[in-house]
């Protein structure tokens, strides 16, 4: 009774070649195939899960009926990305939608901070705690926004120049000297600068950092403009983040690309000191002139290469990337009827984004010490939280419910470890969630799980729940990141490229590290490249760089 | 924004036979539009990680479509489409057969039951497994593969596909009384024990007919061999995979497929279907889809008519017709477990000698009568099961079980899915959400009787859902009907949808360029086979709109409709 396999159907095959092998189909690895697949280049992407995204993941982990955006929701991005322009992703029902309220914050006497789209709108809402503060935005907007629009959202799309380049270029102009002025200081004191209530501070501090910055550190002060005035122009992707991974996908295939899912690499194949191809973990081999990994740079060097393969510099600094300095916990639930948040402003609860918990910075700032020393005071979290299918209803499969989800800022190693206190914890988030939203009764939960680091780790295989492959601190970030050989894509190794989130720009979906990596791999490649740099872009690198 | 596009060919519906027949037809060079109203597209055939490390398909679970056409005309191997071949797992269980004696998959109550050779011999016989006749892959493509005959030709026992390959094959076996045949009649002539006998029944049942039914002995054989042919292995990365390489197979062709976009109707004008209108919440908000030769329906066949077309393009006694297809016999309530440590069968279980992993069976297999008893219980009244947890009938398909990457937390298992048979949502007291109202309770039934074989006590979590859920989750499965409707001789080959409705038999409808492409309205109706697409193929040829190239072949039982192009090459 045995049934020759090869009679059956054919397979993919055994071995087989390829110009580009792409590691991990997440938004990195699928920008950079589309790019380089619509290029005439042969790709094959390589996919550990059995579905492609990585972080553009929205599934049904309230299994049944009820789909969330199990990782990222917030595309801060989407104006910018060259990806957007260069691909009609409207072929394939892209849509996003970018609210006007933004990120709200509420706190326990029922006042509420709304940082909206529209910027008199946000004045509006600061104006209700400080006057000053709202002058004070209204003013210092006028120069972040310029600092992002001129200088860091097109220079997300170039590749990165080394300090001393960037700071003659950025000399050139009043606004890139502005810029090195906020970058010399730390988050925490420009925000104390600029603001002067506590409030309208701890919401702005909030935003800043909320994605792992120090906000004690000197040297990435820059990080405060552009996530200020892009955390306030935050897109939904209409139908769950998977949607943007699937248009992607759907441009890769067109253009020729093969997707393998469920395709976890064990190892990049060298040949005499170059990437030659990958080998899967059900034995198979795919031979390739490039290959481009988009997993952090300890996975694709020291595992997957082997650090016996690496040049010691190489394999010394690898071995000293730190992975985030935080990551996630995440309690998504469905309930019969959206959040009400018991505050002042009924627009509250139509904000993308509401922050809860902090009352001041002193206490926010206690609140990730903590998480940074593996602890978390139950007397002291916060964390935002979004309704998702109140944008989006096709979330939901059973008419007249709705998917929410709660975050906080949690270390990966916690005290007594995450099976131990993953309960204890979701209980406590439920109650400070209600506290602030008193119509989320117990009675109209309908489902709750909860995602804790260590899950992040087992379902995206973001080492430690990093949620951006690695730390931002001035040493890796920039021309660092993730360190000066590799981050612009290219490595020590000949035809091994970078093209994930540890590389630079960095984490979040900025669109910037595939598209970087593609035009490098098209470079070295002779492709044609059928696309051109936006008009940002253009004028970036003719101001400063010419 | 463009409030209007227009194609070639408009399918409505992404589930596995509407992307199947987007692949076929942009292969054909067609221009294909797809609309899927969910986010994701794959309908059946999906998967979910329900919690990080645990990939469960709620679903479609086994690969039953070995046999398909499709895998090398789409030359789905392109698009990565590759097997979980478990071949230790198959070793390991055919050890563990020789030394015992026992068939692991067959659970009585008083244990694994013991097939004589003649079970085992004659079963081979008549499926087409014996090594030194093989035919099973001919037998599963004629009952499958190939539309129903022509309205004009008389079907006989001469002319349906599998008595032509029993006929040459296994001349012993055709008989003209294996028309009317009932499964189990036939299993009283071939095989010995009851046991084997119910287990080939349930599997039979569970695949989308029933051992009772009259007149589709062969047909609910073929469910089985379907599995047997690629040894119930999954495809690698779980069934929506195996849909991934089709999808990407249609898409490489150009076809476009879009998700959030539900069609709220399919445009009639001057009797024939010229396009779809989507429902103002899509993606895109409405929009009308011009189709230019054809509008595909991969929706069921009620909505098909009910709610897409409506009445004012019907007629009454058609919407009658419509309206009693049955739905009855498929609607299935399933968990998933997970188990901390080995799942470990109970003493009277044990296979000794061996190190099998339990996981994998039919309980209980002793004899009809719990079966009949059971039917009674979900077919013959009104209300939600009422089996004693001892008795109910139950299929663990176990097919989770050493995947490597289905459960990757260190130290679990996870046996998934299991199925009990349960009487549709509309066939509750206390309405349709009755069973869901009560689904901690429903769980611990499950729980008990999954019990009935295995230690339960190192489950440390369960995912369930509902038909009602089901059909909630998959707009397609109507009454949370696995298989659609019951493939039972009223409602099997060119009496699909329903021997009352023989205008629908051959894809076609009453309504020029209008045809059906869904599990409920077509032959062969579910388990993902890529069948209804390559059958409605031949209508389309027969209908000169498509026009294959090389790669395309006809099955070789076709028989074209007499005024028609003939979908065999020239």
């Amino acid at each position: 009774m045995v049934i020759e396999r090869r009679e059956i159907f054919q397979e993919f095959p055994g071995e087989s070649d390829w110009d580009v092998v792409i590691i991990g189909a997440g938004p990195n690895g699928l920008m950079a195939g589309a790019y380089l697949a619509k290029a005439g280049l042969r790709v094959a992407l390589v996919e550990r899960r059995y579905e492609i995204g990585g972080g553009l993941v929205t599934e049904e982990i309230l299994f049944p009926c009820y789909s969330s955006n199990a990782h990222v929701i917030y595309h801060m991005m989407v104006d910018y990305m060259p990806v957007l322009r260069d691909f009609n992703l409207d072929r394939h029902a892209l849509v996003w939608i970018k609210p006007n309220a933004q990120t709200a914050m509420v706190f326990e006497n029922g006042e509420s901070l709304v940082l909206a789209q529209m910027l008199e709108d946000t004045k509006d809402s600061i104006r209700k705690h400080s006057i000053r503060d709202s002058i004070a935005f209204g003013k210092v907007m006028r120069t972040w926004e310029r600092v992002v629009s001129d200088i860091v959202a097109p220079a997300t799309y170039v590749p990165p120049a080394s300090p001393l380049d960037l700071t003659l270029a950025l000399q050139r102009s009043e606004i890139g000297r502005e810029m090195l002025e906020i970058t010399e200081r730390s988050p925490l004191e420009i925000i104390t600068d600029t603001f002067e209530n506590e409030r309208v501070r701890t919401i702005m501090l909030y935003t800043s950092c909320m994605w792992g910055l120090d906000p004690r550190e000197t040297g990435i002060g820059f990080f405060v403009p552009l996530l200020l005035v892009r955390g306030m122009n935050k897109c939904y992707c209409y139908g769950g983040s998977h949607k943007f991974a699937g248009a992607l996908a759907r441009e890769i295939v067109q253009a020729g690309g093969t997707i393998l899912d469920a395709a976890e690499v064990t190892g990049i194949l060298t040949e005499n000191g170059r990437a030659a191809g990958v080998q899967t973990a059900e034995g198979r081999l795919l031979r390739s002139k490039v290959v481009v990994s988009s997993l952090d740079p300890k996975i694709t060097f020291l595992e997957l290469v082997g650090a016996q393969n690496l040049p010691e510099v190489l394999k010394e600094s690898t071995e000293g990337w730190k992975y985030d300095k935080w990551s996630f916990n995440t309690l998504h639930i469905v309930t019969d009827e959206p959040q009400r948040y018991a505050c002042d402003d009924p627009w509250v609860d139509e904000s993308f984004m509401t922050v809860f918990g902090f009352e001041n910075t002193e206490r926010l700032l206690a609140h990730w010490d903590n998480v940074i020393s593996g602890r978390i005071d139950l007397d002291n979290f916060g964390g935002h939280a979004t309704c998702e299918s109140f944008f989006d209803p096709f979330l939901c499969r059973m008419p007249g419910k709705y998917v929410s989800f709660f975050q906080m800022h949690a270390p990966y190693d916690i005290e007594g470890g995450w099976e131990v206190r993953g309960e204890e914890l979701k209980e406590a988030m439920l109650a400070k969630w209600q506290r602030a939203a008193p119509n989320l009764k117990r009675e109209s939960i309908v489902k709750s799980v909860c995602e804790t680091p260590v899950d992040i780790e087992r379902r995206l295989n973001m080492r430690r729940g990093s949620i951006k492959h690695g730390d931002y601190n001035p040493t890796q970030l920039g021309y660092f990141r993730p360190n000066t050989e590799c981050s612009g894509s290219r490595t020590p190794i000949e035809g091994l490229y970078l093209c994930g989130a540890s590389m630079y720009p960095g984490g979040l979906v900025l669109g910037g590290n595939g598209y970087l990596a593609a035009n490098k791999v098209a470079e070295d490649l002779g492709a044609a490249m059928w696309w051109k740099p936006t008009p940002e872009m253009e004028r970036y690198v003719k101001t400063y760089f010419d | 924004m463009n409030r209007e596009e227009k194609y070639d060919i408009v399918i409505v519906g992404g589930g596995p036979n509407g992307t199947t027949a987007a692949a076929y037809l942009a292969k054909c060079g067609m221009s294909v539009c797809v609309l899927e109203e969910r986010p994701e597209a794959g309908g059946s055939i999906e998967n979910v990680e329900v919690i990080p490390g645990v990939r469960i398909d709620p679903h479609a679970t086994y690969m039953y479509a070995g046999a398909a056409p499709g895998f090398d005309q789409l030359e789905l191997w392109k698009y990565g489409f590759r097997m979980d071949w478990r071949q230790e797992k198959l070793d390991k269980m055919l050890a563990a057969m020789m030394a015992t004696g026992k068939i692991h998959l067959c659970l009585t109550t008083e244990g694994m039951a013991k097939p004589t050779e003649k079970d085992t011999l004659n079963w081979m016989k008549l499926t087409g497994m014996d090594p030194s006749a093989p035919f099973t892959r001919e037998l599963l493509r004629a009952i499958y593969w190939c539309p129903p005959h022509p309205p004009e030709v008389e079907v006989t026992a001469e002319n349906i596909p599998y008595m032509q390959v029993y006929k040459r094959h296994q001349p012993d076996v055709w008989t003209e009384e294996l028309l009317e045949m009932t499964l189990f009649e036939l299993m009283d002539e071939y095989v010995e024990s009851e046991p084997v006998k119910m287990l080939h029944a349930m599997v039979s049942w569970y695949s989308g007919a029933s051992p009772e039914w009259e007149g589709v002995a062969i047909p609910a054989l073929g469910g089985e061999c379907l599995l047997g042919y690629t040894f119930s292995n999954p495809p690698r990365g779980g069934m929506h995979d195996y849909f991934h390489a089709i999808i990407r197979c249609a898409i490489a062709h150009g076809a476009v497929i879009r998700t959030c976009c539900p069609v709220d109707e399919i445009i009639i004008s001057n009797g024939r279907a010229a396009g779809v209108r989507l429902r103002e919440t899509a993606a895109q908000g409405e929009k009308t889809i011009w189709a230019d030769k054809a509008v595909l329906s991969g929706v069921d066949v009620k909505q098909t008519f009910l709610k897409l077309i409506g009445r004012r393009h019907l007629d009454a006694s058609f919407i009658q017709r419509i309206k009693d297809i049955s739905l009855k016999a498929s609607s299935i309530y399933v968990s998933h477990f997970l188990f901390k440590g080995r799942p470990r069968y109970r003493a009277r279980f044990a296979l000794e000698g061996t190190d099998m992993i339990p996981g994998q069976g039919v309980y209980p297999c002793d004899s009809r009568e719990i079966y009949y008893e059971h039917l009674a219980d979900i077919n013959g009244r009104k209300g939600p099961p009422s089996m004693p947890v001892e008795k109910v009938m139950w299929i663990d398909c176990g097919s989770k079980l050493e995947i490597p990457d289905a459960c990757t937390i260190p130290g679990h298992y996870l046996i998934s899915p299991l199925y009990v048979i349960v009487p549709p949502p509309e066939y509750l007291v206390g309405g349709p959400e009755a069973i869901d109202k009560q689904k901690a309770k429903w769980d611990a039934y499950m729980r008990e009787a999954l019990g009935q074989v295995l230690e339960t006590d190192n489950i440390v979590a369960q995912w369930s859902n509902t038909p009602w859920e089901s059909e909630h989750r998959n707009v397609g499965l109507i009454g949370g009907g696995w298989y659609a409707t019951r493939h039972c001789r009223d409602q099997w080959a060119e009496n699909r949808p329903n021997r009352l409705l023989p205008e629908l038999a051959r894809y076609r409808t009453p309504i020029d360029g209008l045809y059906l492409c869904n599990q409920s309205s077509c032959h062969p109706g579910g388990l993902a086979l890529m069948a209804i697409p390559y059958n409605l193929m031949h209508i389309l040829i027969e209908d000169g709109l498509v026009e294959p190239g090389d790669w395309w072949y006809p099955s070789p039982w076709y028989i074209p409709q007499q005024g028609k192009i003939s979908a065999k090459p020239r």
